[in-house]
């Protein structure tokens, strides 16, 4: 973690292009090499092989080399960061945004299995080994709220209450149509519609626009300022799944589409709903003391939602170019 | 003066009053304004109905499941009501039956009634949404979600009105031999 550079400087770089040693090294690494790479760099990969999604079983044998184990962070260091480094302005914008995901994780890997069953032999094996990295992440939250920010509880559920009262009021809106729309593919598994219409919350939304940019507002500070060094090793890692979830997901809509082009309209009615919820704000929250501003924030997720919808070849109805202005960053992922 | 017993006459009497009053200054106060102004837009315009159902209500409030239904028009409830319906529901959308009933609603949900209880004293109204304790059990799901956050807090407001909740019987654990619930 040497580079010092501003949290928010990738937002004027436009896009990386990431080097064959960089790309080997975000992929190969261990976890205690994934302290020494950039966010921006994974961020980027991510989106490296969207034009030309992997299959299924690429992904899988990805995720076999590149799976973590979460008790071999050692968050000592964080403790002291997080009590005697960290102000408390920085502690309460930290919790504001870990808490989204605490919860966004929690709700991503729960809501994961129903998709498996009307999924092809190769994605049900893909999607198992999400649903593996999705519990693991929940894991990640929980053991960090524990041993660095000190909430106590006797099982996941009670620190998941405790880290509650930090989530915002919106977080209904992502999170509970995922939980409506996982009972509707749970009622209707082979319905290929639903299924776009879910896929479009959680692939697109939820893990290609909201957890890309909401985590690199927390790991983008930890590295600028030197701090939490168990969370950024442990939340990179994190990121570096989220790319094989992103191009799994991405892969089926634009599959989806291909098959059928009327499912463009599901992803249509499915965005509406979401940006129409999303230009509202219940919290104001200070991004500053992370080194980000509200209008920064969303111009990232303009540009994480554009980039998918680029990248995957899916074009806009006017009318949800208008909602898009109008979108408040949403302090959640999964 | 005793309270209404949940899911009587009086009690959805009361739930019509307080939806119509709006949101508490203490709910109001630790969330911005414009969420608020947000609330109030949708409050003016909404068209749709509800019907919130209590699937397995205890005996002491009568046999078999109920629904509060109530319709929303010119920024307030224009009707609320207890429906228990004769019949067991359809499985899916089938003609709007001429007399009232809970599938004459734009939208019909379920709850148990431990979860109407739990919200009762205290739950939140988002996680029991998120965690499915209520579930959408009729009506256009994509449509119903762009007014979520009037939901909720309706329904927040809702489970706040005073009322008698029957106590639920209590499972005795097995502690060996012996019969056990």
């Amino acid at each position: 973690m040497t580079e010092r550079k501003s949290p928010t400087a990738v937002l004027h770089e436009g896009p990386r292009a990431l080097s064959r040693e960089q790309v080997r090294e975000i992929e190969e690494s261990d976890l205690k090499g994934v302290l020494g790479i950039d966010i921006d760099d994974v961020i980027e990969y991510v989106h490296k092989d969207l034009k030309s999604l992997p299959d299924f079983t690429t992904l899988y044998r990805k995720y076999l080399k590149q799976r973590w184990d979460v008790y071999d962070l050692d968050f000592t260091q964080d403790r002291i960061d997080w009590n005697e480094k960290m102000t408390e302005d920085e502690r309460q914008s930290f919790m504001a945004i870990a808490s989204g995901f605490h919860h966004g994780e929690r709700q991503v890997e729960i809501e994961l299995p129903v998709f498996m069953i009307g999924a092809s032999e190769e994605e049900k094996i893909h999607i198992a080994a999400q649903i593996e990295d999705e519990a693991r992440h929940t894991v990640f939250f929980d053991r960090f709220y524990r041993e660095v920010v000190g909430l106590q509880g006797d099982d996941i559920m009670d620190i998941l209450d405790a880290s509650f009262p930090w989530v915002s009021e919106t977080f209904v809106g992502p999170f509970g149509l995922l939980a409506y729309q996982a009972d509707e593919v749970r009622r209707s598994p082979y319905d290929e519609r639903a299924r776009v219409r879910y896929g479009t919350n959680y692939f697109l939304w939820i893990e290609g626009v909201l957890a890309l940019s909401v985590m690199k507002v927390t790991l983008s500070y930890a590295r600028w300022r030197g701090f939490l060094p168990a969370y950024y090793t442990g939340f990179t890692a994190t990121c570096r799944d989220e790319s094989r979830h992103v191009q799994g997901g991405m892969r089926y809509l634009q599959h989806a589409v291909r098959r059928d082009p009327t499912m463009i309209k599901e992803i249509h009615d499915t965005l509406r709903t979401i940006l129409y919820l999303s230009g509202v704000t219940s919290r104001r929250i200070y991004f500053e003391p992370l080194g980000w501003t509200e209008d920064e924030i969303r111009m990232l997720f303009f540009q994480q939602l554009r980039r998918k919808l680029n990248d995957v070849g899916i074009d806009l109805a006017p009318d949800l170019e208008d909602l898009i202005q109008q979108v408040q960053p949403v302090l959640a992922g999964g | 003066m005793a309270e209404p017993k949940f899911f009587s006459e009086q009690w959805a009497s009361a739930v019509r009053d307080a939806l119509a009053a709006g949101p508490s200054a203490e709910a109001r106060s630790g969330k911005l304004q414009e969420y608020w102004d947000f609330f109030e837009l949708i409050k003016g315009m909404y068209p749709a109905s509800w019907a919130l159902g209590c699937r397995n209500p205890p005996a002491a409030l009568g046999e078999g499941p109920a629904y509060l239904y109530l319709k929303w028009g010119g920024g307030t409830v224009t009707d609320g009501q207890i429906i228990r319906p004769d019949d067991p529901p359809p499985p899916t959308h089938l003609p709007i039956p001429p007399s009232l009933s809970p599938f004459t609603a734009t939208y019909v949900l379920g709850m148990d009634y431990a979860d109407w209880k739990a919200l009762h004293e205290g739950y939140d109204a988002q996680r029991t949404v998120m965690y499915r304790k209520i579930m959408l059990e009729d009506g256009d799901l994509l449509e119903f979600f762009k007014t979520i956050y009037f939901f909720v807090e309706c329904l927040a407001i809702v489970a706040a009105v005073p009322a008698d909740y029957p106590a639920l019987a209590t499972r005795r654990r097995s502690n060996g031999p012996g019969p056990s619930s």
